[in-house]
C-alpha cells in the first residue's frame, strides 16, 4: 500500500503556506461552508467521521466537542496540544511548519461549533521554526478577515494566540498543560470524575476544548468532504478512520514523516520508510517512546489501528515509530526510556516520582555490569507499582516500556544480568563510557 | 572544611523590593503590556515574561530578573521562581555561555550515535555537560527528545536545530559560532518573545482588528502606574 497524502497532499509546497496559495487548493472552503450551518450540524459531521484523537490516546473527537456547554455563559476557549514531546514523534512540527493554514482553519472551525471566543496554540519551547512559520499564517489570516472580529463577515468572533513552553514533556499531558498556559509549573490537575471535565472548567475554570495539532489539522476536509466520506477511509479496520501520520526513525533508510490510511501494516509503513538498514529487524516501537516495545515476530501481520494495533501487543499512540535493527542492545536501549520518565517525571505524586528513579537504578546497574539476581523481577514489580497508581499518564508511560520489554525480550535481560554485558555488539554506543 | 558547614553560602541572594533595580527596555515593558491581553490574568503572564527577562537579563534568570517579572506581574518571588526552576529552558541554575550547545542523547538519537557526538563535542571543548567553557563561549547540555528524531543524531544551538551531525560537521559548526557575533541564547528567548506577537501587537504594526472582547479584562487589574513609579524611584 503507499502513502495516502491528505493532511500531506501539500506539504513541502512554500506557495501552501500562504493564504493565497491555501485557498488557490481549496483551503476555507470548509469554513465558508460551516458559518452556513447550524453548529450541531458541524459536530454531528465530526461524529460521522469516526475522527479520534490523534495526540496519542485515541479518544473520540467530537464527544469533546459535544461536551461544551451549548448554553453558553462564560467564554469558550479552544485550545491545541503543540506541545509534541513523546520521544520518536515529529509530524506535529511538521504540519505547523508545512501546512500551518490547516490547523488554523481547523481551529477556527472547533471555534464555530463550540462557541470559541479565542484559541491558543500550546508550542513546546524548542519549535521556533513551526511558531515562526504559524505566527506568519496567523497574520495573515488576520490581516484578511480570517480571524479577529467578525470573521469573513459571518458575526462570529475568534482569536487566535501563540503561546510557547519552556522545556517539559509533562505539559504535553493536558491538564498540565492548561496550569503552564496559566503560568504555574506543568504538573497535572485533579481529572473526572473527582473535578469537573475540561470542556466544563478547564483554562481559567472556563468551558475548553483540548485537541492535539493532527487532530484539528484533519477538520478542514471532514466538513469539505463530509463526515461520510472521510468514514470510508480505514473501513477496512475496526473503528479506525482517516489517515494518520507516522514519525518514522532508527534504523531506517528514509526516516521522516509518512500518512498513510488506517488499515495499512506496519511492515508497509518499513517498507516506505526504506526498509532497514545495519541489519535484520529486531523491535519497533510503533507510536512513541510509551507504548510497548513489538519483536519481529510480533510486527509480522501488525495492521495499523487503534485496536489491530493492541491486538498485536502495542498501541497507535501519537505514532512516532523507531525501528530497531538486530545489532540494537534492548537492555540498553530500555535504560535510556527510564532514564527519560525519571528527568521528566514532574514530582507531584510518589509512584512515578520514586518509581521511575528506582527503575533507572536498577537498569544503570545493570548496564554498566553489576546486575543482580532478580534485577528482571524487582523491575517488573516497581512497574506494577507505578502503573494505574500514579496522578497522570506520565507514570503509565514509563511503566509500560521497562514490562513490554522484559516480556518481549526476557532472554537479553537474563544474559546482562548473569555476564555483567549485553548479548549484542553495538556497533555505536549506546551508553556513555 | 569550615567552608563546607557555612550553611546557605550560596543561596542565591533574593533581592528586596526597595532594592529593586528594574531593567526591562521600554520595549519589553511594551511587549508585556501586549502580551497580557491575551489572557484574563496577570499570572498567565509569568512564562512569556520569564522569555522576556531571559532575554533582557544576557540569557540568565538571575534572582533580580525573577524579581522583576514578580515585581511587574504582581506576583511573589517564591511563586515566579517556583515557576522558573521547573522548566528547562530557563537558565536559573548557572549562567551559560555565548552558544548554548544542546545535545540529544535521548532514544533514535542514541541508537543512531549520539553518545560518540557527545563523546568529541566533551573531547574538542574541554567541558562536561552543565559546564562552559574557560572563555565563555560555549556550555554544553544533554537534552532530552528534541523531536525531529529523523534527523537523529541532532544539537540545537540557539532556535536552530543540526542533524544529523558528524565530526566534521561539527567542527563546521563550532567554528562558524566561534566567528559569529550573535548571542544565540539572547536571540534564542527573543525569537520566543517575537512569535507570541501578532504583526498588529507590534510597534508600527497594521492595524487589525482583533475581538478581544472575552478573554475578558483582567481579574486583576493592570498596575502601569505602580511600575512607572518604581521606574522613576530606580533612574
Ligand atoms: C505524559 C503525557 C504526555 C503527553 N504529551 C502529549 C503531546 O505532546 N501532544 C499531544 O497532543 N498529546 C499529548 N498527550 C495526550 C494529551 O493528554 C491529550 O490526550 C491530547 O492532547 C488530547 O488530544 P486528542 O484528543 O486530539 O488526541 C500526553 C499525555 C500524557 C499522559
Ligand atoms: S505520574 Fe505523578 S509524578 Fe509522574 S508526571 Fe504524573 S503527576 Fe507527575
Ligand atoms: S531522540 Fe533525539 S530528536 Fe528525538
Amino acid at each position: 500500500m503507499a502513502e495516502l497524502k491528505l493532511l500531506f497532499e501539500n506539504a513541502g509546497d512554500p506557495a501552501f503556506q500562504t493564504l493565497e496559495g491555501y485557498k488557490a487548493k481549496g483551503g476555507y472552503r470548509a469554513l465558508d461552508k460551516a458559518v452556513m450551518m447550524d453548529r450541531q450540524a458541524i459536530i454531528d459531521e465530526v461524529k460521522k467521521s469516526g475522527l479520534r484523537g490523534r495526540g496519542g490516546a485515541g479518544f473520540p473527537t467530537w464527544i469533546k466537542w459535544n461536551g461544551l456547554p451549548k448554553e453558553k455563559t462564560k467564554p469558550h476557549y479552544i485550545l491545541c496540544n503543540a506541545d509534541e514531546g513523546e520521544p520518536g514523534t515529529f509530524k506535529d512540527k511538521q504540519i505547523m511548519e508545512e501546512t500551518p493554514f490547516l490547523l488554523i482553519e481547523g481551529m477556527t472551525l472547533a471555534g464555530i461549533a463550540c462557541q470559541g471566543d479565542a484559541g491558543f496554540i500550546y508550542i513546546r519551547g524548542e519549535f521556533i521554526d513551526a511558531a515562526k512559520a504559524l505566527r506568519k499564517a496567523i497574520d495573515e489570516a488576520y490581516a484578511a478577515g480570517y480571524l479577529g472580529k467578525n470573521i469573513r463577515g459571518s458575526g462570529v468572533d475568534f482569536d487566535l494566540y501563540i503561546h510557547l513552553g519552556a522545556g517539559s514533556y509533562e505539559c504535553g499531558e493536558e491538564s498540565a498543560l492548561m496550569s503552564s498556559l496559566m503560568g504555574e509549573r506543568g504538573m497535572p490537575r485533579l481529572k473526572f470524575p473527582h473535578a469537573p471535565l475540561p470542556t466544563v472548567a478547564g483554562l481559567w475554570d472556563r468551558p475548553t476544548l483540548i485537541n492535539n495539532v493532527e487532530t484539528y489539522s484533519c477538520v478542514p476536509f471532514i466538513l469539505n468532504k463530509g463526515g461520510e466520506w472521510y468514514a470510508t477511509l480505514g473501513a477496512a479496520t475496526k473503528n479506525s478512520r482517516g489517515t494518520k501520520i507516522f514519525s518514522v526513525s532508527g534504523h531506517v533508510a528514509k526516516p521522516g514523516n509518512y500518512e498513510i490510511e488506517f488499515g495499512t501494516t506496519l511492515m508497509e509503513l518499513l517498507e516506505l520508510s526504506g526498509g532497514m538498514t545495519g541489519g535484520k529487524l529486531k523491535a519497533c516501537v510503533p507510536g512513541g517512546s510509551s507504548v510497548p516495545i513489538m519483536t519481529a515476530a510480533m510486527c509480522d501481520g501488525a495492521i495499523i489501528g487503534y485496536e489491530e494495533m493492541m491486538q498485536a501487543g502495542s498501541m497507535v499512540g501519537s505514532g512516532g515509530c523507531m525501528f530497531l535493527n538486530e545489532k540494537t542492545c534492548i537492555v540498553q536501549f530500555i535504560w535510556r526510556t527510564a532514564m527519560f520518565y525519571a528527568l521528566e517525571s514532574c514530582g507531584k505524586c510518589t509512584p512515578c516520582r520514586e518509581g521511575t528513579k528506582w527503575m533507572l537504578q536498577i537498569l544503570e546497574r545493570i548496564v554498566r555490569g553489576n546486575g543482580q539476581p532478580g534485577d528482571k523481577e524487582l523491575l517488573l514489580d516497581i512497574t506494577t507499582q507505578i502503573d494505574g497508581r500514579s496522578f497522570c499518564g506520565l507514570g503509565d508511560a514509563a511503566a509500560w516500556p521497562v514490562a513490554g520489554a522484559i516480556k518481549a525480550f526476557p532472554e537479553e535481560f537474563d544474559f546482562y544480568i548473569a555476564n555483567g554485558k549485553s548479548i549484542v555488539n553495538s556497533p555505536l554506543p549506546m551508553v556513555p563510557a | 572544611m569550615s567552608e563546607l558547614i557555612q550553611l546557605g553560602a550560596n543561596r542565591p541572594k533574593v533581592p528586596k523590593p526597595e532594592d529593586l533595580k528594574l531593567q526591562f527596555s521600554d520595549t519589553a515593558i511594551a511587549e508585556l503590556e501586549a502580551l497580557l491581553t491575551h489572557y484574563p490574568d496577570r499570572k498567565s503572564g509569568i512564562l512569556p515574561g520569564l522569555w522576556i527577562a531571559q532575554r533582557e537579563y544576557g540569557g540568565y534568570l538571575s534572582p533580580e530578573a525573577i524579581a522583576e517579572v514578580a515585581f511587574r506581574l504582581d506576583r511573589s518571588y517564591a511563586e515566579v521562581e517556583g515557576v522558573a526552576t521547573f522548566y528547562s529552558m530557563y537558565n536559573t541554575a548557572h549562567k551559560v555561555g555565548k552558544h548554548l550547545i544542546e545535545v540529544c542523547t535521548c532514544l533514535t538519537c542514541q541508537v543512531c550515535g549520539a553518545y560518540p557526538v557527545a563523546e568529541y563535542l566533551t573531547q574538542k571543548l574541554g567541558v562536561g555537560f552543565g559546564e562552559t567553557t574557560s572563555d565563555g563561549v560555549f556550555t554544553l547540555h544533554e537534552v532530552e527528545c528534541l523531536n525531529a528524531c529523523d534527523r537523529a543524531p541532532l544539537v540545537q544551538v540557539g532556535d536552530q536545530y543540526y542533524g544529523p551531525v558528524d565530526e566534521k560537521s561539527l567542527d563546521a559548526l563550532l567554528e562558524q559560532l566561534r566567528q559569529s557575533d550573535t548571542n544565540t541564547v539572547i536571540q534564542m528567548a527573543d525569537s520566543i518573545v517575537q512569535v507570541h506577537l501578532a504583526d498588529f501587537e507590534k510597534p508600527g504594526g497594521k492595524k487589525v482588528e482583533s475581538a478581544k472582547a472575552p478573554p475578558p479584562a483582567a481579574t486583576t487589574p493592570a498596575s502601569p502606574s505602580r511600575v512607572r513609579i518604581r521606574v522613576e524611584e530606580t533612574s
